[in-house]
């Protein structure tokens, strides 16, 4: 070992090359994805400055802060009654809208997956429809469905439920082309007939997925639930928002310490049920996993003292025969499986329940669209100018650039130290994955409003909050990344006596430089959407306008206002399809 | 020769039939003609057409040129309900089982009986209790009644193969393809399933068309060997009377090329040392 450690380098032949070796050409694709990267870069640097994050600002409204807490007082909660009338209310309609786009998913994801699709026109309209309901926000589909509908539980629905359309349905067919096709060719083979060969070869293949990707969305659309709350949807986001209006700080801050707290507890639920009715070992970094892992574990261990075998005991005395199998026994399995579908039931049913659906308006509501529709048309900015609308955002733009690239260097940071192969320490580690977790759990709205009453309105609270909340994900998905690289290079470079840091710098981070590249893409275009919302809350950009326009009725405002988040949001995807392909 | 094998009446014909994939030609006029209750075994390397041949049997692939009759019927003609119904009678096993993982080894029987009802089915409790009475019937012919309801994936792979061979029976076949359906197996199990396809094909008066790349079994199992080679036929024999050298020379001598032969001496090399 000492021998070669110690063997001089001089004494090696000169390690320089006879000829000049080959240039690495850059393909031209390559190469304008680099200058995209650079120049979004600047312009990110250019965004920082013009929202005005400024450290020694930030230091001086800590006065207001103090101010602020001093005058929240005490946080106040409503009657118990209400507080839990308002959290059924708001749950049941994040359920049923989650329900909705869960069933309208699987017609659009089954057309949308190139191996399930009856032709590639059907494709491209199921692709369409996947990519327009994510980008219009379901605070514009709420506004719409306010007017529409006027009271009750389904404006709320219907703007979670084909808002969400969008990502489940993606995330759907994405699952359906990744299945294995034997056994669908089987049933095929067998004279199945294709309905028959989806629901017996494919369903079963990605029902798992499915499931586990509406339990996600269930938790987005929670979360989304507070900021549907300031155009008029019922719940606590309502509730929350008229507290904050009439400057009862304490009050919405109670509103706001109950949605914290729902959110988390909803995140531990549906990790549990996925890991209960799925069989998927709940081995993600979410509160809801760590939760669920430390129990089941604990659960085991306890009960591993007094295990019977399961085929011990079951197999008992009588043979086994057509007839007796015929009645299926009622093993672990069957009981988990039945009590978990009698729970979904019974959630589902007391979620319509709680929503008091007025089903009768679903009818009654055509007659209105016109009318509504009329008023809609033709977009105009009214009585904005049109500068000030291209400006505002360009602020918007700003803010989602500059929290993209605050996040970015917090997520490097925090998500390299939260990463099992970079860690200094196991202690470190689990530090900043809780640090991590917690930042999730806060939705980005409710950082948003604090943020706001500390610092005041506008941009800087609005990119903050972005910037916060996206640690939470971006430095999640940054560990995970950097843990997944392959570990050879860095025992390599490790036995070579490189330092930690050196080992991080060769090994580790090139090789998760790409998936850094694509986390951070991902970022961008979640911020850009977030960032049009967050000014329904005051923390600038084009979202003040937006609610503004339609609470002053300038509903063509609005209809100008979404076209043009959406040509940001879809270019900002296709620059994100494009940098993937490209990058690949 | 199974007892019910009828040489009067062909169920399977091939007549010079042709397929390419763009540029590949799979089958190149490969023409066989399968009797009644006939166990074949399609003998040859990977990529010689086996299992291109079994595919045109069940009309999961349509030939570029010439004529597939099975039971009767022009494959190549039919197409909706009436492919369907042809395919029901025909059994597929395949070499990596392809059953459902997540679903009961009861529920992947009953996906073979799906011809036989109308409609999407989804759940145990979907298919009628006849159906699963005769599943689970299916089940313990090939001996694995007590595992009706764990899931696929808990099964080993001569289990699983088994579940899929009950499957195919559930179709009640006339005709059962097989595609190298032991190749993902320990020689054990290879042969507790080939057993069970042949003592099926003789209760059962089954016609089936096996495709192996291992003479050895082939030899224990088939009534008949066709070879193949870059999708041609070029090798049809009874095996009665036929030992292996016989096979391998027959079979050495039509596989021109050095790679095929390299193929087959490490084959020889493998059974010597087996």
């Amino acid at each position: 070992m000492t021998a070669v450690t110690e063997r001089p380098r001089t004494a090696e032949a000169p390690l320089v090359p006879r000829a000049a070796p080959p240039r690495r050409r850059a393909s031209p694709a390559r190469v304008a994805a680099g200058l995209t990267i650079v120049a979004l870069l600047v312009a990110s640097l250019v965004a920082l400055r013009s929202v005005e994050i400024d450290p020694t600002r930030m230091l001086q409204s800590w006065s207001n802060a103090e101010r602020f807490f001093g005058r929240v007082g005490a946080i106040e909660f409503p009657p118990l009654g209400e507080l839990l009338s308002l959290t059924a209310l708001t749950l049941g309609l994040v359920i049923c809208g989650t329900l909705l786009a869960a069933v309208l998913s699987v017609p659009v994801a089954v057309l949308a997956a190139s191996n399930t699709t009856p032709g590639p026109a059907w494709r491209a309209a199921a692709r369409f429809v996947t990519v327009l309901a994510r980008a219009v926000p379901d605070v514009v589909l709420a506004m719409v469905f306010v007017l529409l509908f006027s009271l009750g539980t389904l404006p709320g629905i219907l703007a979670i439920g084909l808002h969400s359309v969008g990502m489940i349905s993606k995330l759907f067919a994405d699952a359906i082309e990744q299945i294995d096709e034997g056994p669908r060719t089987a049933v095929r083979a067998a004279g199945g007939t294709r309905l028959q060969q989806f629901t017996a070869g494919v369903l079963p293949q990605v029902l798992p997925s499915w499931v586990a990707t509406v339990l996600h969305r269930n938790d987005i659309n929670l979360r989304g639930s507070v900021i549907l709350g300031y155009v008029g949807v019922v719940g606590l986001g309502r509730e929350m928002s008229f507290a904050f209006k009439s400057l009862d700080y304490g009050l919405g801050l109670g509103y706001a310490l109950v949605i914290f707290v729902l959110c988390v507890v909803m995140e531990v639920v549906s990790s549990s049920v996925r890991a209960a009715m799925l069989g998927i070992a709940p081995t993600g970094r979410g509160l809801g996993d760590r939760v669920v892992r430390r129990a089941t574990r604990r659960r085991a261990a306890a009960s591993s003292g007094s295990v019977v075998p399961e085929a011990a005991s079951g197999a008992s005395a009588a043979p086994v025969s057509v007839d007796t199998m015929l009645r299926r026994p009622w093993d672990r399995t069957r009981v988990r499986d039945t009590s978990w579908g009698a729970i979904a039931v019974a959630v589902v049913v007391a979620s319509v329940l709680v929503c008091d659906i007025a089903w009768s308006d679903l009818v009654s509501v055509w007659s209105r669209v016109p009318a509504v529709a009329v008023q809609f048309w033709p977009p105009s900015f009214g009585s904005y100018e049109a500068s000030t609308m291209v400006a505002a955002m360009g602020e918007t733009i700003a803010i989602a650039l500059a929290a993209t690239v605050l996040t970015l260097v917090a997520s490097i940071v925090i998500g390299s130290l939260a990463a099992r192969n970079v860690a200094p320490s196991r202690g470190v580690r689990s530090g900043m994955r809780l640090l991590l977790v917690g930042i999730r759990g806060v939705p980005e709205v409710i950082l948003a409003i604090v943020l706001i009453v500390v610092t005041g309105l506008g941009t800087q609270a609005g990119t903050l909050a972005l910037a916060l909340g996206g640690v939470g994900l971006l430095g999640k998905l940054l560990a995970d990344s950097f843990e997944e690289v392959s570990p050879g290079p860095e025992r390599a470079l490790a036995a070579t006596g490189a330092t930690r840091l050196q080992v991080f710098a060769g090994a580790t981070l090139p090789q998760g430089t790409r998936a850094l590249v694509g986390h951070a893409f991902y970022m961008l275009d979640t911020n850009i959407r977030a960032a049009t919302l967050l000014g329904i809350v005051g923390a600038g950009g084009v979202g003040y306008y937006l609610l503004n326009a339609s609470q002053g009725s300038n509903y063509g405002a609005v209809t100008a206002i979404v076209l043009m988040i959406l040509v940001t949001v879809l270019a900002v995807e296709v620059l994100a399809m494009w940098m993937r392909k490209v990058l690949r | 020769m199974t007892p019910h094998a009828d040489p009067a009446e062909t169920v399977v014909s091939l007549e010079g039939v042709t397929k390419r994939f763009g540029t590949t030609v799979a089958l190149d006029g490969a023409s066989v003609d399968v009797r009644r209750g006939e166990v074949v075994v399609l003998l040859g390397l990977s990529g010689s057409g086996k299992s291109t041949l079994l595919r045109h049997v069940d009309g999961l692939e349509r030939p570029t040129d010439g004529r597939v009759t099975v039971l009767g019927r022009e494959v190549t003609a039919l197409s909706g309900r009436a492919l369907r119904e042809l395919r029901s009678e025909v059994g597929f096993i395949f070499q990596q089982f392809e059953l459902v993982p997540s679903l009961t080894v009861l529920e992947n029987v009953l996906t073979g009986s799906l011809a036989a009802v109308r409609g999407p089915r989804l759940g145990l409790w979907s298919y009628g209790r006849a159906a699963r009475a005769e599943a689970l019937a299916r089940l313990e012919r090939v001996g694995l009644l007590e595992r009706a309801y764990q899931r696929a994936d808990t099964l080993s792979g001569g289990q699983q193969q088994r579940v899929a061979i009950a499957r195919a029976l559930m179709q009640r076949p006339q005709v059962l393809l097989a595609d190298e359906p032991v190749a993902s197996l320990d020689p054990e199990s290879s042969d507790q399933v080939m057993a069970l396809i042949r003592e099926i094909a003789v209760d059962e008066g089954l016609t089936v068309i096996c495709s192996l790349h291992q003479v050895d079994l082939a030899l224990s199992w088939a009534d008949r060997i066709v070879g193949l080679r870059h999708g041609a036929v070029v090798l049809d024999t009874e095996t009665e009377g036929l030992s292996k050298s016989q096979v391998m020379e027959i079979y050495g001598r039509v596989a021109t090329s050095t790679e095929q032969m390299a193929a087959i001496e490490l084959e020889l090399a493998g059974d010597a040392v087996r």
